[in-house]
């Protein structure tokens, strides 16, 4: 059986219920506490126990959101800072992924590679800003770059130490099988590393997350964080906070999706989490 | 017939595991290894399987000299090292890719048959016993119907009774394709129940001490006289393997002096 179709198989065999009854019962859960603090903060204004100027209370945030929402300026700031974290993800990542994997597999690539990388590593990656500025120009490529290399490390990181931590016992029986270097990297490394290698893209694209806002509270015209600056600006807290709270979903929402869309590769795990 | 002429193997790291040690095992023979923790037993099998080169010496199978990992000897680890990624009948048809997938499926079908795991196919190791995983990494490795098998203590963490069943369910996939088994064991009684002959290993450096043939015939009754016996004269050798002076190099010129091991 080819691995893709091993990769259908164990999509089949996750019992369906069980996965969305556990996706579904957390997010319940997790829930209950914004939840109730909204309400609680609610209520307080309402009762006029707060001063709503510096805080506004959810309904006059979720008002603004609806604002924004109806006439179509939220939809082009989501998208700008959508397309901008998914471009420079995906460049980090791929980058990432393909120099982790070389100097994971080659001791050369590491002597070579490594300490530079990490040396690069050591420089906050917002230094860079101002030479990508005068590199890229002040607009989309410089922000996308910026967030390229917050995206790299972790990814980078992750599949090279990934690769290191196979365990030579499973590796041996590759080799007894008498598998090619290409077959062993295939049948082998590739499905032992999944794991650790879906944690590294998802605490990059979580940095990802982080360095947009920085981007695009560096100069931009549109764009979630631009809303951060305008609301700064124009002292709008209700538009901060519905910024805000924008993030704070679509960070979520797009970890959450990584999960889903890999949660069939990993269904033969045997861990803590899976257990419960 | 496979066959270990003058092996030598030294480890980089200056450990002296075997020394000038042959061996030759008839086509369908079962030998069991016997011998003292760090006698180099696990070294020998890995010799065998191509998996590690010797300092000096070769093995060969048939006239067939090893020199890395071959398709006429399969190897049971100690531990049965499934590939957690893929389900039971997915690790024993690991070796099988290139046959077409019906054929696989059959030979992978009727493997659970005989280890007693039909209805297993689709489980995952995590979902395995101890025992029903070194049954499927046993079938795993004897389904590529190799010449020659190696099984470095494969039942050792298992309890008195699985042993001895899996025992038993050794013997009968073996009489199917009868392939030369070389088994490492520290334990005397699967020695006696299994092997046509026990070899008997010394440490410091790794050395053949003795060797004992069982000439008992199969299904064997545990509490027969000839296999109480067979016992005994295992572990008499086991006992003098251990307490001969180190450093001499076999049993016939051990003329050195007692106290001049170290
Ligand atoms: N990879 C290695 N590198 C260096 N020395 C080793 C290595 N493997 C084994 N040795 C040494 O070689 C000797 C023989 O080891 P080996 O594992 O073959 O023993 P063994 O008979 O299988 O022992 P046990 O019954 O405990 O499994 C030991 O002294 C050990 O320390
Ligand atoms: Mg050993």
């Amino acid at each position: 059986m080819s691995d893709m179709q091993i990769a259908q198989k164990m999509t089949a065999r996750t019992p369906a219920r069980a996965a969305s009854a556990r996706i579904g019962g957390g997010f319940v859960y997790g829930l209950i506490l914004p939840v109730a603090a909204a309400l609680v903060y609610e209520a307080a204004f309402r009762a006029g126990l707060v001063q709503a100027r510096l805080l506004p209370p959810p309904s006059r945030i979720a008002e603004t959101l609806w604002k924004l929402a109806s006439t179509g300026a939220l939809t082009t700031h989501v998208v700008a800072t959508l397309l901008r974290v998914g471009l420079g993800f995906g460049l980090g990542a791929v980058a990432g992924v393909m120099l982790g994997a070389l100097t994971g597999s080659s001791t050369l690539a590491r002597r070579l590679l490594d300490p530079t990388l990490q040396a690069l590593r050591a420089i906050p990656s917002l230094a860079w800003v101002p030479l990508f500025i005068l590199w890229l120009g002040i607009f989309e490529p410089s922000k996308i770059a910026l967030i390229a290399v917050g995206c790299f490390f972790p990814v980078y990181l992750g599949v090279m130490g990934a690769i290191a931590n196979v365990d030579r016992k499973i590796v041996e029986v590759g080799r007894a099988f008498r598998l090619s270097r290409l077959k062993l990297a295939r049948r082998i490394l590739l499905p032992a590393i999944l794991p650790d290698t879906i944690v590294a893209l998802r605490s990059g694209l979580g940095l990802g997350f982080m360095f947009v806002v920085a981007a695009e509270i560096m100069g931009a015209s549109e764009g979630l964080g631009y809303l951060l600056v305008d609301g700064q600006q124009l002292g709008k807290p209700d538009q901060i906070l519905a910024a805000i709270l924008c993030f704070a979903v679509l960070g979520k929402a797009a970890d959450w999706l990584i999960l889903v869309a890999t949660r069939p590769l990993l269904s033969w795990q045997d861990s803590f989490a899976r257990s419960g | 017939m496979l066959s270990l002429a003058n092996l030598d193997k030294v480890y980089p790291n200056g450990a002296h595991a075997l020394d000038n040690v042959s061996l030759n095992v008839e086509a369908g023979e079962i030998v069991a290894l016997v011998g003292g923790s760090g006698c180099g037993k696990t070294t020998l099998l890995r010799l065998v399987s191509g998996l590690e080169a010797p300092t000096q010496g070769t093995v060969s199978v048939d006239g067939e000299v090893i020199s890395g990992p071959h398709a006429a000897v399969g190897f049971v680890f100690q531990e049965p090292r499934l590939l957690p990624w893929l389900s039971v009948a997915e690790n024993i048809g690991f070796g099988l890719e290139h046959l077409p997938a019906s054929e696989r499926r059959d030979l992978v079908e009727e493997a659970l048959l005989k280890v007693g795991l039909a209805g297993y196919g689709s489980r995952w190791p995590r979902e395995l016993s101890g025992g029903q995983a070194q049954r499927v990494s046993i079938v795993r490795a004897l389904v590529t119907r190799p010449k020659v098998l190696l099984m470095d203590e494969p039942f050792s963490a298992l309890d008195a009774l699985t042993r001895a069943t899996l025992q038993d369910h050794l013997l009968a996939l073996w009489e199917a394709s009868q392939p030369t088994l070389l088994l490492v064991t520290h334990d005397v009684e699967e020695a006696a129940a299994l092997a046509d002959r026990a070899v008997v290993m010394q440490p410091r450096p790794g050395r053949v001490f003795a060797d004992i043939p069982i000439p008992l015939p199969r299904p064997r009754d545990r509490l027969s006289p000839g296999f109480v016996e067979a016992k005994r004269a295992v572990l008499a050798a086991l006992d003098g393997s251990l307490s001969q002076p180190v450093g001499a190099s076999t049993k016939r010129d051990s003329q050195a002096p007692a106290g001049s091991w170290w």
